[in-house]
């Protein structure tokens, strides 16, 4: 389809498409293994905690893969390559999130989760305060949000899926195929059929897996897939920094040099433009998404097709073709003189159609400062704009295409300290997690196992994708590519072309390791906290186990067919579920597991005001900004703070507004079990 | 809500003075204080640093650059990754307590229902 994809389809297809195949027969090797672990434990707490008996390599994995989802390899890297330097504070408080993540509640939850013999999080709270309202209303909460994520989760892991294989034969037949059969069904009208055959297997692969083996084979293809993704980011960052500096002068190191060729950086501009061919063509001229462009003169205008288009038999031109032109002289030159680069000999741009638009921050000079490009008198008679801005990619906020106040605003980044770390210990999948690990040895190891692993990962992709923007010019419109295509584009340039299956396998790694641990959580909270709780305690075993089974399977099924047609805004959802689950899951637990003095009523008031507040915020949007997913921001924070701070608000008030809870409770928690009377 | 006891009568609250409370809550809460507290101090140090030095740089060609990374994020974040490294190394080998984590004999996972009649 374009430039990245035929070098996809030149080496590293088949080579991804088998190590994709590899990967799937060692994830299913685990599944059968640990469902023969489970024969002769107590299934419930084999099926949904793993006995409780991780040790830290797989609990330090485990948790580490499951909180880094796909957006870490596919959101992140587009990320840095758009916005550059800034990234680092964006990620800033990772340096705290193993820390906070695992130490905050690890060694408690994992405590009173043994006190309780409980094996969910609502089955903590609802045993801690022996409230079966409160179980309740926490399992609502998780299944309401933990299925929209699921949904969001099968489609990206798809998408994923999809970049992977697109060249290769046996897909493109089966697509065609698949097309064919699926017209006419309503249900699948206007459905991509690659898609379609994409989350069919990602979806299938995944809940075949999870159902049969349970905890242990999610935490196991979890420790499979933490490894496939620090080994990844580890063989990309020397190849980055080496292939940087070839450009580099004598004596300036490969990270310096790129750096300073950031600093020259001037965000590109974004528009139409119709281009002519050289005379009227006698069969469908394609214009392909990624084809280069120039418009030659003493100093040459570079621009890269973004859309794919045509020029139609017996025309001579394409009007309206939407292409991005680079404003970096650096740039033009880098992407000019490389042997590689196929500029478009046999089609010219039409300089009087261009309708180019510059980045909202970083594009432009406000010079009249009055928040608006001026395009009358901010550009020359070519249209280019006079005073473009160097240095946006290396200084704050960080360019931004759309946003006035730059990409990372100080609110922001205030915000995403709350975001990552503090709300990162909010998860109600972390927390199941804590309640798995065998001794609190495991624990200190691992929160330092963890530690160092989030370093050799974070910083790291910010420098490998700062690296990309000299590397790849150009791929601003297709930024979340930029992860295959610098596999691909790292691994060709030292002739191990295989490699990059092993690199682009990472995020889809990353995917398939957080919706197999969130397609439990609900399963969970089905059996256990619905069924057995509420409707049958007395149970059997079998029953139990074939229920297990059986809803595990149904939810997967259920958020593969959510999918099928799945909601837009993809990331937002991921954002606003995460962001939500902190707000009503947080403050409860640390209260909870903290105060002696805190009760049924108190926690339950917090865990609805928190994610009353957090949705409050984005129902305002609606109003304020046209979008539930453009959320109000009070004084310019995100939603998540307003949140959390409701909840640690409503629930100490509410706590002291009634009254203490029976003392069997706090003893039974709180004191040593010998003083229990 | 419902389920709550709210008809003990005030004798029966809860008196820490009467309590002793197990050592393993209070560690496990000292450690969690500290823990907030190295997250308030990364903000503190990070964010402001950053935006002091990185933020709406007037001359961006004049950035100084250590190890090729430009020095507002050095000394803004890579210095503090590797600080914040030593401190977990520390706080997970040298100051967190361990403490004996052992399942509830009296309670079985198969009984659920256990403890909640008191309130039906």
């Amino acid at each position: 389809m374009n430039g990245l994809h035929s070098l996809l389809a030149a080496s590293a297809s088949n080579a991804a498409l088998w190590t994709f195949l590899v990967y799937m027969l060692a994830v299913f090797s685990l599944a059968i293994f640990s469902n023969k672990l489970m024969r002769g434990k107590n299934f419930l707490s084999e099926y949904f905690l793993g006995s409780r008996g991780l040790g830290v390599w797989a609990f330090a994995l485990t948790f580490a893969a499951t909180s880094a989802s796909g957006g870490s390899f596919t959101g992140f890297p587009s990320k840095i390559y758009t916005h550059g330097w800034i990234l680092g504070l964006w990620i800033g408080s990772y340096i705290v999130v193993p820390i906070c993540a695992m130490g905050l509640l690890g060694k408690r939850i994992n405590q009173v989760a043994r006190l309780s013999s409980s094996i969910t999080v609502p089955d903590i709270l609802r045993d801690r305060f022996r409230s079966t309202s409160f179980g309740l209303i926490a399992v609502a909460l998780i299944v309401f949000f933990m299925s929209f994520n699921l949904v969001a989760q099968f489609k990206s892991g798809s998408l994923i899926l999809k970049t992977l294989v697109l060249e290769v034969g046996v897909f493109q037949d089966a697509s065609t195929a698949v097309n064919g059969w699926i017209e006419g069904i309503g249900f699948l009208e206007g459905v991509d059929a690659g898609y379609l055959i994409c989350l069919l297997t990602f979806g299938i692969a995944v809940i075949i897996y999870t159902t049969y083996g349970g905890f242990h084979a999610v935490v196991w293809t979890d420790v499979m897939q933490g490894i496939v993704m620090v080994v990844g980011v580890l063989i990309m960052l020397p190849l980055a920094l080496m292939l940087v500096s070839k450009g580099a002068p004598e004596g300036t190191g490969g990270l310096e040099y790129a750096t300073r060729q950031m600093i020259e950086m001037v965000p590109p501009e974004e528009g139409t433009v119709t281009l002519h061919s050289t005379g009227v063509v006698t069969e469908n001229l394609a214009i392909r998404q990624g084809d280069w462009l120039t418009l030659p003169g003493e100093s040459p205008r570079l621009f890269r097709v973004t859309g794919e288009s045509n020029i139609p038999v017996g025309s001579s031109s394409a009007s309206d073709v939407s292409v991005l032109e680079i404003m970096t002289p650096g740039d033009i030159n880098r992407v000019l003189g490389h042997e590689d680069t196929v500029i478009r000999s046999d089609l010219q741009v039409d300089l009087e159609s261009l309708e180019m638009t510059a980045y909202v921050f970083g594009g432009e000079e406000d010079r009249n400062g009055n928040g608006q490009l001026d395009e009358g008198e901010d550009r020359n008679e070519n249209g280019k704009l006079d005073h473009p801005q160097k240095g946006m990619y290396v200084t704050g906020p960080g360019p931004d295409k759309r946003e006035m106040n730059g990409f990372l605003p100080l609110s922001l980044a205030v915000s995403f300290f709350f975001m990552w770390a503090i709300s990162g210990s909010g998860q109600p999948s972390s927390m199941v997690r804590l309640m798995a690990f065998k001794d609190t040895i495991t624990l200190r190891r691992s929160i330092f196992t963890v530690a160092m692993y989030y370093s050799m990962i974070y910083f790291p992709l910010v420098i490998i994708f700062c690296c990309a923007r000299i590397l790849l010019p150009g791929m601003e419109n297709e930024s979340d590519r930029i992860m295959p295509a610098m596999a691909i584009f790292l691994t060709e340039n030292i002739g191990l072309g295989w490699l990059a299956g092993l690199l682009v396998a990472a995020p889809f790694a990353a995917v398939m390791s957080t919706v197999d641990s969130f397609l439990l959580m609900i399963s969970s909270a089905l059996v256990r906290d619905i069924y057995q709780r509420n409707i049958n305690p007395d149970v059997q075993e079998k029953t139990v186990k074939t229920l297990s089974y059986i809803f595990t399977l149904l939810v997967g099924l259920g958020a593969m067919a959510g999918a099928v047609n799945p909601p837009q805004f993809l990331q937002d959802i991921i954002v606003y579920t995460g962001s939500g689950l902190a707000a009503a899951f947080l403050a409860p637990m640390v209260f909870a597991l903290y105060w002696p003095r805190s009760n049924a009523s108190g926690c339950i008031s917090g865990m609805l005001a928190g994610f009353a507040a957090h949705l409050a915020m984005y129902f305002s949007g609606i109003f304020t900004n046209g979008s539930f997913f453009q959320p109000y921001r009070l004084l310019d924070f995100d939603p998540i703070i307003v949140g959390l701070f409701t909840s640690f608000a409503a629930t100490f008030v509410a706590t002291l507004l009634t009254a203490p809870p029976p003392r069997d409770l706090v003893q039974k928690y709180f004191c040593k079990p010998r003083t229990e009377s | 809500m419902s389920e709550q006891s709210t008809d003990r009568s005030p004798d029966q609250m809860p008196e820490p003075v009467e309590l002793e409370y197990d050592p393993v809550f209070i560690h496990a809460r000292r450690e969690a204080i500290i823990i907030f507290c190295t997250w308030l101090v990364g903000l503190l140090w990070m964010v402001p640093y950053c935006y002091r030095y990185g933020y709406n740089v007037a001359d961006p060609s004049q950035i100084t650059t250590v190890f090729g990374i430009p020095s507002w994020l050095f000394w803004g974040i890579a210095i503090p990754w590797i600080v914040a490294n030593l401190f977990t190394t520390w706080f997970c080998f040298g100051f967190m307590k361990d403490a004996e984590l052992v399942d509830n004999p009296n309670e079985e996972i198969k009984s659920p229902a256990e403890g909640m009649e008191s309130n039906q």
